[in-house]
């Protein structure tokens, strides 16, 4: 299914993401609903520090590029690939960054 | 292969009433008195120990086992009413989940009645800054000498500035709105473009939890569309979803 055109689109329709991005179905069952530790407790924590990476990057995107961290770019557990320019654009950016070329767009 | 000790755990997905009739494939039911949860039983070698860590970084991995949990959730709730867990809640026995049970029996049964009969849905806003500016007039003059192009910058600047203050009133405004229609509701912070992979910026990330299907809620959503849809404002709904936003407790001891 494509979304790219819904963007375009000036129609009133209501619109259901189906499937559900996977962005959105983690933010849910990594932050949300009822917090209980299991009695294999080890894994608890390597969730938080997943969780506190998903939220990290929800709550201070912008504030984190400020700082100079931009590691979700190209990040394949985060980019998506639904839009086909924006991939090809992370995927030479991270052939570039292996390549060791700098980035010379300001 | 190395025989171990125990080789599976079971992971609950969440908690029904006891004596709840719905479908699932492959999970069970661990009763405690007026509270049952939902389990499944999974390989310990994927969650115990080191190996979670590597898991969890294999986004295949953590894409199927997310989605798996919602998914179950999904299918319990057309039959019953459910109180998700978050992911990763795993225990080693069946018996530790009935202690579980036990424990925080206050709190699910009073989760349960929060959410019976209703449904959790979001609403996303998203505005085409391109189109917000546009709509609010002034197009910079297209004179390229010096003064001219200062003014444009100035005008440009401006506008933006604008167009911002008006996006965060529509969408205070459309929550405001839609959380009229819901019974209760939530503002999540909206998600940044690198992880909505879209051009619009998002504006809106609102849960709310409805008890009439979600038809005022829809209906709401489409006034707030034929207004602010010419301004290159859009919104979009989601769900029903297990009602994660709603059924936050205290944190686990």
């Amino acid at each position: 299914m494509s979304r790219n055109d819904l963007s375009m689109s000036g129609s009133l329709q209501p619109r259901s993401s189906n499937p559900a991005q996977l962005a959105d179905v983690l933010e849910r069952v990594l932050d949300k609903g009822i917090v209980i530790a299991g009695d294999i407790k080890i894994d608890l924590l390597d969730i938080e520090l997943l969780t506190i990476r998903l939220r990290l990057l929800v709550a201070s995107a912008d504030k984190a590029k400020e700082m100079g961290i931009d590691w979700w770019e190209g990040d394949p557990f985060l980019s998506r690939n639904r839009n086909g320019d924006r991939d090809l654009e992370g995927r030479l950016r991270r052939l570039e960054s292996a390549a060791g070329i700098e980035d010379d767009d300001q | 292969m190395i025989a171990a000790p125990a080789k599976h755990a079971w992971y609950v997905y969440g908690v029904v009433d006891a004596a709840s009739e719905f479908t699932g494939d492959g999970v069970s039911v661990v009763e405690e008195g007026p509270v049952a949860a939902v389990v499944a039983e999974v390989p310990l070698a994927d969650f115990a120990g080191e190996a979670l860590p590597e898991r969890l970084n294999d986004r295949a991995w953590l894409e199927t086992h997310a989605r798996a949990h919602e998914d179950v959730l999904l299918r319990v709730a057309e039959n019953a009413t459910v109180v998700p867990f978050r992911f990763g809640v795993i225990y080693r026995e069946l018996d530790d989940v009935a202690t579980m049970l036990r424990a925080r029996r206050d709190e699910l049964t009073a989760a349960l009645v929060r959410v019976r009969g209703r449904a959790e849905l979001g609403v996303k806003g998203w505005a085409d800054r391109e189109r917000v500016e546009a709509a609010l007039g002034d197009a910079p003059s297209g004179d390229s000498s010096g003064r001219a192009y200062l003014e444009r910058r100035r005008t440009e600047q401006q506008r933006a500035e604008r167009a911002a203050t008006l996006i965060a009133e529509i969408a205070q405004d459309a929550h405001a709105r839609l959380s009229r229609c819901a019974d209760e509701s939530v503002a999540n912070r909206p998600q940044p473009r690198e992880l909505t992979g879209r051009d619009e910026t998002m504006i809106l990330n609102g849960a709310y939890l409805v008890a009439d299907g979600g038809a005022a809620l829809a209906a709401e959503m489409r006034a707030l569309e034929a207004e602010h849809g010419r301004h290159g404002i859009s919104f979009e709904i989601t769900g029903p979803w297990p009602p994660h936003n709603f059924v936050e407790a205290q944190e686990d001891a």
